[in-house]
Parts: C-alpha cells; structure tokens; sequence
C-alpha cells in the first residue's frame, strides 16, 4: 500500500481541478478544431475545380421513369427540378449547357405537365440564350398540348413566330388558337387580324377587325379597329388596283395616265375608294398607287 | 492510521427521467465506511440504491453531493482504479471471445507484459475452475460459468479492493458455496471485499460488517454482532415419549410426528420445566437448538418500519 | 496501448456483423454488374464501370460506416458490456478512440478488397490497372472516416435508428453544400448573408473529397487540394469526436 504524500485535502481539489481542466483542454481542442477545419473550408473553396461541362448531369432518365421513382411526389421533384434547372441555365461558364434543354424541360413537363411557368421560362431560355426557336415553339407548343385551355401559350407562340421567325402564317395560326380561349386579351384578336394581313387573308383579317370595331367597349379600340379596317381596304385595294395596272400595261403596252383609265378600258367595273371615300392616290410615271392618308395618320 | 479501503461520505444522486423530466432522489445521503482487509456486505431490498453506490463509487454515474475515496484516493483518480476489481450484477460479456481471449483483453487495459498475462490468466483461471473452457467462447457458457469468468475478470489485476454486485444470484447451492469459498480466501490474501446482496444467509456466513441501506438511506452500519443481540429468542425441543397434552402450557407445539414432539419454548425456565418432565416420565429429548436473532429477522423488521 | 486494445477488440467484434458481408456481396454484385450494363451502353464503355464501380465503392462504404457506427456504443451500452470495461483504469475518451479506431480499420479492409475487385473488373475490361482510380477512392475512405465519426458521435447518446438518420442527414448536407453557397449568392449583403456564410462555411462540405469526375474524366487536380482536403477531413474528424468524448464524458451509466 503506498504511503500517502499528500493532504488528503487537498487531493480531492486538486482532482477536482484536473477534471475540469481535463474538459477545459477538451472544449479547447473542440473549438480549435473547428476553427480550423472552417479556415480549411475558406481555402478549398477558392481552389478551382475542373468541371466538365454538364458533367453534374451525367445520366438524364427519361420523364416518365422519374415519374415512377418519385412515388407520387412527381409535383414537388418537378418543382426541385425547375428550381435546379434555374440556377443552371444561370451559370453561364457552363458552355454546353443547352444540350439537355429540351430534355430536362421535357422531364418538369412529364412530371408536373399544369405547373405552367417551366414552359415558359424554357421556351424563354430557349429563344433568347440557346438561340433555338424551333426548340422554343416546341416547349410552348407542348405546354398547349397539355394545356388546352391556357391562351398564354399560343399567345407566346405566335409572338415569337411573328418576331423571330417573321412566319405571319405561323403567327396567325398561333394568335387564331389563343384568341378564342377564355380569359385571352382582346388584343390577342387584333394581332390575329394583323397577322392575317401580313399573309394577305384579307377576308379573315377585315372580317376580324369588323368584330373588334363593334364589340369595341371604347373609343380608341374604335379608333385603332377603324385605322385598321382602312388598312386592310387600302392594301385590298391597291393590290386590286395595282393588279388593273398591271393588266392595262399588258393590253396597251403603257402604264395608264390616270386610274380611271382603268375603267374606260373596261379592266375595272368602278375605282374603289378608301374608307373615307377618298380616291387612291396614283403615280402615273412609276405605276404606284398609295392611300391618301397613312392609317396611322388618321 | 489505517486508511479506509472504501470511505463514502453523504452520497446523493437523483435521476430526472420520464418525457416531462422528474426528479426521482435515489441515494440521499449515503455515508459508510469499509476497513482494509475485511468483507463488507451492502444489504437492501430491491430499488433500495445497492448497484447505484456501487456504480458511483465505480464512476460509472456521477454524484451529485458527496465525496468517495479508495484507499484515500479520491475515486476519480487515475490511479484509484488500478486497484479494483468489478463484478456486475447480471454481467454481459464479449460472447464472441473465448474465456482466454476475455481475460486477455482486460489484462492488455492493465497494461501487463506477455509473461505476466499468460500466467494471471492460467492462475485465475484456475481459481475460477474453468480452465478445461478457455478456449470456448463466451457464447456457450452457462449462467454459472459467465458468473465465473466474470469473476476472473474482476480479478485479472490482482486487486486490492473487490466490488461485487449480488455475486451468488441465480447460483444453484453448490455454486454458491463455491464463490463463498472463494471470497473467504480473498480475505486470507489480504483484499478487502465489498458485495452486495439479497441473499442473507450468505452474507450472515461471510461478512464481518454490514450495511443495510432502504429507500436510499443507510438505516443502519455495524458489525454483525452489533447488529445482532446474541439474545436468545426462542428455544426448538423435539421429545419423543410424550404426547402433547402433557406439555401444555410449556409451549408452542409445532409438530407431531411418529411418536416425537416438536415444541417451540420462548422462556428460559420454562425450557428447564420441560427437561425436569421428561427426566420424570423417562422420556427422551431428541434435540435442543435455541434460535437466536438473524439478519433476516432484522432486515425484515426494518423493512416493514420504513 | 489501451487504445490499441479496445480497437483492435473493436475490430473482432466488427468484422462479425453480418450486416459486412451483405453489403460487401452488393458492391461486389454492383461493380461486376457494372461490366454487363457497359455492354448494353453505345459508346464509352469503360466510363460507366468507372462511375458504377466509384459509386457503388462510395456508396457502400457509407452504409457501411452509418450501420456499423451507430451500433458501436449503443450496443455496448444497452448490453451493459460496458459496465466491466469502464470500471477498469480508461480514459473515457480512450473508449471513444479505441472504438473509432477499431472501426477505422474494418473499413479499410473493407475499402481494399472492393479496391481491388474494382481494379479487377476494369483491368478485363481495359487490360491495364488503372491506379488514378486510387486518388478518388483514397478520398472515398477518407470521407467514411469522417461519417463513421459522425456515427460515433451519435452512437453516444441514440438509438440506432435515429443515430442512422441523423448520420445520413450529415452525409446529405454535405454533398449539398454547393447549393447553400447558390442561395447565399442571391442574398443581399448584411447580416443575413453573414450568418448564412457562417453556417455555410461550419456546415461540413464533403463534395471536397469528391475526386470521381477528375480521375474518370482525367482532368488535372491541383495538387494545392489534396492537402487541403485532407487536412480538413483529418480536422473536421478530430472536432467530432471531440465532441463525443465531450458527450461520453458527463454521461452516467444508469
């Protein structure tokens, strides 16, 4: 048995005060650890990584099999997914960023096909940065097949034929199926008949503006429906008149030196007027024949 | 002066538990002391607070009040464990270890060199009787075998101080008996054991000091023969020769049976009256035990006071 | 060393779970399974028993280390082993290290077999032991080291099944530490942004040992990062199981 140096007084103090010195050292060590490892974290995160590019999408399933995986949480991994799609398409060093597009917006589609901003966004983001306008009309255009009732679709559509793509035909078809869904602007209408105009269906495009000038609630829709209506007459006429020029230059081999030549030839029954009544204004040294006033003047 | 080999100076531990933290005292206020070299027995009924002295003693739980010291050391001392030996209430070993394999692990904790392992192990195994299952794992050993091994354990660094927390339970006669002989011997070899238990003859058999703790509280501390007077309380006579209705009013009569009488006699005079009787009518006294106190009767008692 | 001791009767008592074997048969399954799937693609073959083997190494290993870990100290003290083991002259600090360490060592043999089987299959494939694979899933150790860690740490005080969940919860926040710093981005200057850069920077980042797309792309790796990440781990590591000795150390035993 040892012999007993020390105060047996003191002894229970001076374990006492090892122990909470022990933890003292411990607590320090805790804390210094963790310092460092956050100091760490600082430094590695400025070293670059190579990354590949899309290389954080290696495998891209297929829609309809992440619908089965997600166990009827397709609606929250759709919105996941968007939510991800966002940040990514953000971040432009990632070159190729753009070879999944369709493929991954095809995917939010599949999971959650009513959730309406992907679509747009999508086509968005394919328009504007991929530059892919076929691929722009495909998103909106599947945004419609699942959406029937939503008029923003081909509303979008239509203008981006109308604007990118300068296809009036397109755009016509676009505005035509949107103007007739509910909760469509009325001006969905308008750019219908505007469109129409630009193919030449006068028939459609003043039968269209007509419907707007009477169902028009004010004054200026008015206005603009009846500046239209004299468009659409001045360019049906022109081309009409331009067209008995044309026919008059055939027969006798020289431009008319008036239009009402053209009915003493007997090409035209009588010379249209515009909507104001006024006759067309003809250049009898060039053969061009333009409206007295421009429509947007009137 | 002659350090205590186990002093415990007003022990108190409560526990919070439940989903809305209670607090429950266990031990409130605990203070005995063992002397070197003797065997102490910690008595009380179950959820008395036995194994949590044992456990803070042991570190195992940290008091909230009080002090401990073995051999003078305060318990939380790195050296104050070099020189005790645990045994666990119902104890649960590595059953993927072999008996051999067991021991060694706990001698590698105390550091011991090759030679000296091999040896303590063989000696205590020996000790122990196990020896011809040293190489059979844990796993298949018996309740009493575990008991065993769990012992050697206790002992694998020769210790000077011997905890054991109900050492004999689920022990079948033979292996109490065993155990006891062998905590005997710890006390020839100079150890001091302290053991807990609930089984009173056995500690009557073998300890030299006591303490009875209920409901957290030392009730009462002492020597055997403190604790118990050496009064007589009753004296058991079996006569043959005699029938019953000749001793009446001498005493209880317990049993009648082929011819003997079994007779419970609390006087002292009246045990002479019955003597002088069966002197008279050439009868024979078959046996004559008197029963004096035993721990069972006090415990017992205390039990029922508090 | 009586660290060496309780870890090395770690280790005997870890390489007999069975739960081992079970997922060690699954990556083995996975990696050779990884050789079929390489048939059926157009293409490059050979990167897709690179990314499955990784993965599958990777992935795991984690279970492994989750599984194994948050059993460790639960088991020893819901089955009152120990009881024995306490009441001798350790440090309980000495317990927590003793066990990480025996652990520690399962999984790296368990990490050097899967090694070698999925060296294995890609030398049939390409004829050529493909060492470069050894950076990233030298990293892949490393990052089991700090789950197994984690695992420890709630292994001290739940049960297993939370104690999994929590570590899981650990190994996902790690790998979605790049979004955090995404969102921190959008935040607009003050204390707002401090504090999330704060969390940013405390919340671990696990995607710092991850070298799978560098070693199969074999695109360089600026040396700067190798001892940077493992310093990290090494660090990040030791503040865990600071923290569970600290736990471990006040418990009581009931």
């Amino acid at each position: 048995m040892p012999a007993i140096k020390t105060d047996v007084r003191v002894m229970p103090i001076r374990i006492a005060a090892k122990r909470i010195s022990g933890t003292f050292l411990l607590v320090l060590f805790i804390l210094a650890a963790c310092a460092g490892f956050m100091g760490l974290k600082l430094e590695t995160d400025k070293i670059l990584r190579k990354k590949i590019p899309g290389s954080s999408i290696i495998y891209v399933p297929s829609g309809k099999f992440l619908k089965y995986v997600t166990f009827g949480y397709s609606g929250l991994a759709a919105d996941m997914i968007y939510l991800w799609a966002i940040q990514y398409y953000s971040t432009y060093e990632i070159a190729d960023r753009f070879t999944y597009l369709d493929h991954i917006f095809a995917i939010i589609a599949e999971l959650d096909s009513r959730y309406t901003d992907p679509y747009e966004v999508g086509s968005m983001i394919a328009g504007k940065e991929a530059r892919d306008i076929p691929l722009a009309l495909r998103i909106l255009d599947r945004g419609f097949a699942k959406n029937p009732d939503m008029w923003l679709f081909p509303f979008e559509a239509g203008h981006i034929a109308q604007t990118q793509l300068k296809d009036y035909d397109l755009a016509r078809k676009y505005f035509g199926k949107a103007m007739v869904l509910p909760g469509a602007p009325d001006f969905a209408k308008r750019l219908y008949a505007n469109a129409a105009l630009k193919v030449t269906d006068f028939k459609t495009s003043w039968e269209t503006w007509l419907e707007v000038y009477n169902t028009a609630t004010d004054d200026r829709v008015k206005k603009i429906a009846s500046n239209h209506l004299y468009q659409v007459k001045a360019e049906m006429d022109i081309d009409a008149l331009k067209e008995a020029v044309a026919k008059f230059k055939e027969k006798y081999k020289r431009l008319p030196d008036e239009l009402s030549r053209l009915v003493t030839a007997g090409i035209l029954t009588s010379l249209p007027r515009d909507l104001d009544d006024k006759d067309y204004v003809y250049d009898a040294a060039t053969g061009d024949v333009n409206p007295p006033t421009m429509w947007w003047k009137r | 002066m002659m350090a205590n080999a186990l002093k415990i100076e007003d022990l108190h531990k409560s526990f919070s538990t439940g989903f809305i933290p209670k607090k429950k005292e266990i031990l409130k206020g605990i203070s005995l002391a063992v002397e070197e070299g003797e065997i102490f027995g910690y008595l009380g009924p179950n959820g008395a607070g036995k194994t949590t002295t044992i456990k803070c003693v042991l570190s195992l739980i940290f008091p909230d009040r009080g002090t401990v010291e073995i051999f003078g050391r305060p318990h939380l001392s790195p050296k104050a464990k070099e020189k005790v030996g645990f045994l666990p209430e119902n104890p649960y070993f590595y059953d993927y270890l072999s008996a051999r394999e067991f021991l060694s692990f706990y001698a590698d904790l105390f550091l011991l060199n090759k030679a000296e392992k091999e040896a303590r192990i063989a000696s205590l195994l020996k000790l122990v009787g196990l020896e011809k299952a040293a190489g059979l794992h844990l796993r298949k050993f018996s309740r009493g075998m575990l008991q065993r091994v769990g012992l050697a354990q206790a002992l694998v660094n020769d210790p000077s101080l011997v905890i054991l927390d109900e050492p004999l339970g689920g022990l079948d006669p033979l292996g109490r008996k065993e155990i006891r002989d062998i905590i005997v011997r710890f006390k020839k070899e100079g150890k001091t054991v302290f053991l807990s238990s609930h089984i009173l003859q056995d500690i009557e058999m073998i300890c030299d000091r006591v303490a009875i703790i209920i409901g957290g509280r030392i009730i009462n501390q002492g020597t055997l023969h403190d604790l118990i007077s050496e009064k007589v309380l009753f004296t058991e006579v079996t006569v043959s020769g005699l029938v019953p209705a000749e001793l009446a009013g001498l005493g209880e009569s317990l049993s009648v049976h082929g011819g003997k009488v079994l007779l419970k006699v609390y006087d002292e005079d009246k045990v002479g009256r019955v003597l002088e009787l069966v002197r008279d009518k050439k009868a024979k006294i078959e046996s004559l035990i008197p029963r004096t106190e035993t721990l069972e009767d006090i415990f017992v008692d205390m039990v029922r006071r508090t | 060393m009586k660290v060496g001791t309780i870890a090395l009767n770690t280790f005997k008592e870890a390489k007999r779970d069975r739960i081992l074997y079970l997922l060690f048969f699954f990556a083995a399954v996975c990696i050779v399974f990884s050789r079929v799937l390489a048939i059926l693609t157009v293409g490059d073959r050979v990167k897709i028993i690179k990314d499955v083997g990784l993965a599958s190494i990777s992935l795991f290993g984690v279970l492994m280390a989750i599984l194994m870990g948050t059993g460790l100290v639960y088991k020893e003290i819901d089955k009152k082993t120990i009881f024995t083991l306490l009441s001798k002259p350790i440090h309980r600090a000495q317990f927590i290290l003793g066990k990480y360490l025996g652990l520690a060592l399962t999984l790296f043999i368990m990490t050097v077999l899967m090694a070698v089987i999925f060296l294995a299959v890609l030398f049939f494939h390409t004829f050529k032991v493909e060492w470069p694979m050894l950076t990233a899933i030298l990293f892949i150790f490393l990052e089991l080291m700090l789950i197994t860690a984690v695992a420890i740490l709630f292994s001290t005080f739940s049960t297993p099944i939370l104690s999994s969940i929590f570590s899981l919860s650990f190994y996902l926040i790690g790998h979605l530490s790049w979004g955090l710093e995404t969102l921190i981005k959008k935040v607009k200057p003050g204390t707002g942004r401090t504090l999330a850069r704060a969390l940013y920077t405390f919340l671990p980042d696990l995607e710092n040992f991850n070298f799978k797309t560098e070693v199969v792309h074999n695109l360089p790796i600026p040396p700067k990062i190798f001892v940077y990440s493992t310093l990290y781990g090494i660090l990040y590591a030791a503040f865990i199981l600071g923290l569970a000795i600290w736990v471990f150390r006040k418990r009581d035993f009931i």
